[in-house]
Formats: C-alpha cells, sequence, structure tokens
C-alpha cells in the first residue's frame, strides 16, 4: 500500500460516502428517484390550486407555479435536506466508523455535497420542464441566484452541523428543530413575498435569516422583483457565525460524540 | 513497529471514569505474531480498536508507521443494506484503490459466498459475515491485521483457509489477535501481551504468557 497525503485520503473518503449516499438515497425507495421532482411539482401544484381559489397569487411580475419553485425548491432541497442530513450525520457516522479513515466530518461534507448537487439537478429539470410548458421560469440572473443559493446552502449544513453537536447533550434539540420546520416554512417568506406584508412586521420577520436568502433568490430570479428588506451581509454574518460556531464546536466535541 | 505511549483509555460512566487501559508503556515489534489475553472486560477489543484508530486514547499516544487494518471483528463497519459487493467498493474507494474490479472478484472467490454476495451483508449469517470481512482484510496488503475473535464463527474449512491466506501473507505482514482459542493462539502467534488489572505485560514466549493467563 501507497502513502497517501491527509488530504488525499478526505478526497477519497468523501468520494466513497459521496457514491454511497447517492446510492441509499436511490436504491431503497422505489420511487426515489422520481419522488424528488414529484414532491416540488405537487407542491407547486397545490398551492396554485390554492391560490387561484383565493383568486390571489399573481403577484405582478412572476406566474404562480413559478413564483412557489423559486422558493419552495430552496428551501426545502437546500435549506431543510442539508440541514436535516447533518444532523442525522452521527447515527449514520456510527456504521461507518469501523475504518480509521473515515471521520464524522467527512460524512457531513459528503451528505452537503450531495444535498447541493440534487437542487441543481432538480431545479435545472424542474426550469426545463417549466420552460416547456410554457412558463417563464429561467432565473432573470442565474449568476447572483447561484452565488446566493451557495450562501443559503453553506448556511443550512454550518446550522445543521452545530445542531448535531449540540444535540450530543441533549437528544431532544433534533426534535425540537423538526418540530419547528413548519412553522419556518411560514415565516421564512416561502409562500408570499415580503412586500405584501404589512410595513410594522416586515422589521420583526426579517430578523429571521431565512426570510432574507428566500428574498434574495427571488430577486435574483425575477428581475422586477425588489425585495423591502432583503440583506446579503445579514446573511452571510449569520452564514458565518453560524459556521464558525458549528467548525469549532465539532473539533471541540468530536471524539466524545463518537465515543460509545 | 507500534508504540504505545503512556496511553491511557477511560469511559465516563455514572460511577466516574472507568479505566480500562492505564499508562500502556508497550512497544509491539512488527515482525512478530502477536496474542492479545485477557479476561473478558479486560481492554482486549479496546486495544485493538485503539491501534486500529477508530478509537483514541483518552491520554497517551499511539505511534506507527505501518499500514494497520481496520479490527476486523463479527460487527465491524460493513453497511447492512449494501450488498457484499458494493461494501467492497467502499471499503477500496477509501483506501484510495481505483480499480476495484480485481478486489471483488478476489472477494468473491475467497469468501466462497457465491451469489450472496449481490446481496445485502445485513442478511449474511454470522459465520458468513466472518468471512466475508475476513475475505475483504485479505484483498489488501496491510502490515499489520488486527483480529477480533473473527477466525472463531467460521467452519473447519474455512478456518484452514484463513490459516493459509495468513501464512502467505507472513513474508510482508503480521497478525495481533484477540482470540479466546488456545488452539489458535499457539498455532498463529509467537508473542502474546496480557492485559490484567489495567496493565499490559510483553511476552516473547506464548506458552508462559498463557500460563500467566490462566493462573490469574
Amino acid at each position: 500500500m501507497q502513502a497517501r497525503s491527509a488530504l488525499s485520503i478526505q478526497r477519497d473518503v468523501i468520494f466513497a460516502i459521496f457514491v454511497r449516499e447517492m446510492n441509499a438515497r436511490f436504491s431503497t425507495y422505489t420511487f426515489g428517484n422520481i419522488w424528488i421532482l414529484l414532491e416540488p411539482l405537487v407542491m407547486m401544484g397545490m398551492f396554485v390550486i390554492l391560490f387561484g381559489l383565493r383568486g390571489s397569487g399573481n403577484f405582478g411580475y412572476a406566474e404562480p407555479p413559478i413564483f412557489i419553485m423559486a422558493a419552495y425548491l430552496p428551501f426545502k432541497l437546500l435549506w431543510q435536506g442539508t440541514m436535516r442530513k447533518n444532523i442525522s450525520v452521527l447515527s449514520g457516522a456510527r456504521g461507518l466508523m469501523g475504518f480509521r479513515q473515515v471521520r464524522m466530518f467527512d460524512l457531513s461534507l459528503a451528505r452537503t455535497l450531495v444535498e447541493g448537487g440534487l437542487f441543481v439537478v432538480v431545479a435545472t429539470i424542474l426550469v426545463v420542464i417549466m420552460e416547456w410548458l410554457g412558463f417563464n421560469a429561467v432565473p432573470g440572473d442565474p449568476l447572483k441566484l447561484f452565488y446566493y443559493c451557495v450562501i443559503f446552502w453553506l448556511f443550512a449544513a454550518s446550522f445543521g452541523l452545530l445542531m448535531c453537536v449540540v444535540s450530543s447533550f441533549a437528544r431532544e434539540i433534533e426534535k425540537i428543530v423538526s418540530l419547528m420546520t413548519l412553522p419556518l416554512l411560514f415565516i421564512s417568506a416561502v409562500l408570499y413575498p415580503m412586500s405584501i406584508v404589512p410595513v410594522k412586521l416586515q422589521k420583526a420577520l426579517a430578523v429571521n435569516p431565512l426570510v432574507h436568502a428566500n428574498e434574495l433568490i427571488r430577486e435574483a430570479w425575477f428581475p422586477l422583483y425588489s425585495s423591502p428588506v432583503a440583506d446579503i451581509g445579514y446573511l452571510i454574518t449569520w452564514m458565518g457565525i453560524t459556521m464558525a460556531l458549528a467548525l469549532a464546536s465539532y473539533r471541540l466535541r468530536w471524539q466524545r460524540m463518537i465515543a460509545r | 513497529m507500534i508504540k504505545l505511549n503512556q496511553v491511557s483509555k477511560y469511559y465516563p460512566t455514572r460511577f466516574g471514569p472507568k479505566y480500562v487501559l492505564r499508562n500502556l508503556n508497550i512497544t509491539l515489534p512488527g515482525d512478530r505474531d502477536i496474542a492479545i489475553l485477557g479476561q473478558n472486560g479486560a481492554g482486549k477489543s479496546t486495544l485493538l480498536r485503539l491501534i486500529g484508530g477508530i478509537d483514541f486514547p483518552s491520554s497517551g499516544a499511539i505511534e506507527t508507521k505501518r499500514f494497520i487494518s481496520w479490527p476486523l471483528a463479527l460487527s465491524s463497519g460493513f453497511q447492512g443494506i449494501m450488498s457484499g459487493r458494493e461494501n467492497v467498493r467502499f471499503v477500496c474507494r477509501i483506501h484510495g484503490v481505483r480499480e476495484t474490479h480485481e478486489i471483488e472478484e478476489f472477494v468473491k472467490d475467497f469468501s466462497e459466498l457465491g451469489q450472496h454476495f449481490e446481496l445485502p451483508v445485513g442478511s449474511y449469517s454470522s459465520g458468513m459475515r466472518s468471512k466475508y470481512g475476513f475475505a475483504v482484510s485479505m484483498g489488501f496488503d496491510f502490515d499489520t491485521y488486527l483480529l477480533d475473535e473473527i477466525m472463531a464463527v467460521g467452519d473447519a474449512s474455512f478456518r484452514k483457509k484463513c490459516a493459509e491466506a495468513l501464512q502467505n501473507k507472513r513474508s510482508s505482514s503480521n497478525i495481533i489477535l484477540v482470540s479466546h482459542d488456545e488452539g489458535l493462539i499457539r498455532q498463529q502467534c509467537d508473542a502474546a501481551i496480557l492485559l490484567a488489572y489495567g496493565r499490559a505485560e510483553f511476552y516473547e514466549s506464548v506458552d508462559r504468557a498463557l500460563y500467566r493467563y490462566q493462573n490469574l
């Protein structure tokens, strides 16, 4: 056997876990590969019908399905998916701990990459489908959109890892975080733009960094939309602080976390 | 050569830290096949896990330049839902082997699993699992193999095959073996470590170590 540098070991391990996670994701469910496209489509359909019944949903700068897609997709895949996979990284790592090369952090990185990659693939396919159906689905400013999505994604991964470390002190944290997902969907400007929120409430809602992420993505997707609150600096600050905390706490705690 | 420097390992419990190993200072030579002896709970498997790098000493350090296998135990880290072949691929990848086909076929041959090789590892019996685990590790050229009771479950013909495979690797590698089977220890090892009272003693002769072990 040949000695490898620490970096190339990590690269090999991340690649191995990446393949394994992809496999697990798409081979255990019979409809796994379809479901990942179907779920946002069903969601979009549902909300279009709901908005249609209320006679609203068309905000003038985007067709309702595209409006829902532009917010729901990043929220669901980038935020919820990446965060959840990172929270459960400890239980996932237990099965991999038989090999000295594999560290919990590699699993976290690999899962984050899988989720990010899935988002890109699913979003591309959905945009193509919607274009084909005759909607105007192509993002107005793809580069900016990509930039915002990366920040959002890193924030989700950091938050997930931090919660994973914190939940090694109290398992309940995991439950609390999963309880929060539904309320967060409602207060994070996913299904409505901040521009229809009363000005008095805007400030209070804008404390939530997810609002900024969703609003920024919306701005980049629809050139005609201008958000009253979106601030990339605020989101980056949250991301930076969360990431620093996550990495520091992980580094202090990982050996005790995997000890049985 | 594997050097243990003031290695201690304790597990936190309700009753305070429970020491399994305390300030071990031993050197394991690279050209001897070493048995680890000790009563239940003496820390045999823990020591093996520490050497294998999948557990970490509470204090002290383990130094080595050798390529050490993962500790081969019955419950060693294969994914139950993945097939034998997929698990081999995974192990190859984390060891930096990109061309996995050769090792896959070797493992399939050696483990005598046949069709089961394409089925989830979770569905294997304990005997099959030990054959499989042993075969996977034999697919790689490690300097030191760590065996944790792995040969105890296999049938007679497979044990013979294991012994032969190990014999072939003798020129380039050695083994560190945890077992309660005296016959196996006498057959496979030419040195021993006795773990007792949180300490470790190195014996050049297996017979003396076994004698001490039986009179603990």
